[in-house]
């Protein structure tokens, strides 16, 4: 009788011992798959960012990848603002700036909604091509966006 | 005669049960062994099968500690995107920049004439050679440095022999990109690798 309840005893420890490893490996796994599903999600807000159709350089009904038209850019920067709730399904909470790096320093904030209090914070920078199609000219910039996380 | 008859017989009766009396004594025996062995085999059996139990529940564990030793590396989707991204757009809005002070030509424009007369003199007195990769410098060191990325960055129309060269090499993996600028001497080649 006794040996029974020590191999009963013994075999319910092991059990007990291969849930609370498989509990920990389940655990670390979901964290895993949440912090690839949180990277996703910035690169969808960097490219969602990166190709607004309000913002890209286009001639004669062709659009040219990775450019920014400045005049859009300007007009831009001020209404996204006024809108940021049409935008916020696209661009969660997110804060998106366009800096000039050359050959002149200028900056645009394009949307801003962040988080009063953010877990983490995602920053992608994408380099861009500023179009000045006054003057023909191209500068190089870079767009930031900086994604808040819960 | 037949009292000895009846003797005999009784004798022989005797003499039967004693016999019948023995091999049921013998059956009796082998009876009990076979259920004495049975009873043991019985026990080993179940013996065995708590073994093999044990040794099964022992497989189960190490194929599920195997399994999540070997568990694969954590993907850095982010890492690989920036990288490919930043590889590739850095050097294709590099070579769409205007100078700031070159007669507006455009980097794409003094790299070629680097690669091929270097006859262009910039309103600073600089060559096309020098204007562009001083420029290159500059963008790098506003981007790429500050965001602690190792590069190197390249024009070359042969790779043994750079025309500049910015940045040091990658010691391990990278992300490269390379873009060929058509020059009257041959194509000049614009590489950029991105370290990590």
């Amino acid at each position: 009788m006794m040996e029974t309840i020590m191999v009963l005893f013994i075999f319910f420890i092991l059990v007990v011992m291969g849930f609370v490893f498989y509990a920990k490996i389940l655990k670390g796994n979901l964290e895993q798959q949440k912090e690839e599903s949180i990277q996703l999600n910035a690169i969808e807000v960097a490219q969602r960012a990166s190709s607004l159709p309000e913002l890209q350089c286009s001639e004669d009904n062709i659009v040219s990848d990775n450019c920014i038209d400045l005049l859009k850019l300007e007009a831009a920067s001020e209404i996204m603002q006024q809108n940021d709730v049409y935008y916020y399904d696209r661009l969660l909470f997110s804060k998106i700036t366009v800096n000039e790096i050359y050959p002149d320093n200028n900056e645009w904030i394009l949307y801003i909604r962040p988080l009063d209090e953010f877990s983490n914070k995602i920053t992608t920078n994408i380099p861009i091509s500023l179009f000045n199609p006054i003057e023909n000219k191209n500068s190089f910039g870079i767009m930031t966006v900086e994604l808040f996380l819960k | 005669m037949k009292s000895r008859t009846r003797e005999n017989q009784k004798f022989s009766v005797n003499e039967k049960t004693s016999k019948k009396f023995s091999v049921s004594k013998k059956l009796q025996r082998n009876f009990l062994g076979s259920r004495k062995f049975t009873k043991f085999s019985r026990k080993s059996q179940t013996e065995i099968i708590g073994l093999a139990i044990v040794v099964v529940l022992l497989i189960i564990g190490m194929t599920f500690v195997i399994r999540f030793m070997l568990a694969k590396e954590p993907v850095d989707y982010k890492k690989q995107f920036t990288q490919a991204e930043i590889a590739s757009n850095m050097l294709n809005t590099f070579l769409k920049s205007t100078s700031k002070d070159c007669n507006g030509l455009t980097m794409t424009e003094l790299l070629q004439d680097c690669g091929h007369s270097k006859s262009i003199l910039c309103e600073n007195n600089q060559g096309s050679c020098d204007y562009a990769e001083e420029t290159a410098r500059e963008v790098f060191s506003n981007t790429l440095d500050i965001w602690n990325l190792d590069y190197e960055f390249k024009a070359f129309q042969q790779e043994e022999s750079p025309i500049f060269t910015l940045g040091s090499p990658c010691p391990a993996s990278k992300k490269s990109k390379t873009f060929p600028i058509p020059t009257g001497s041959g194509t000049l080649f614009v590489k950029l690798d991105v370290c990590g």
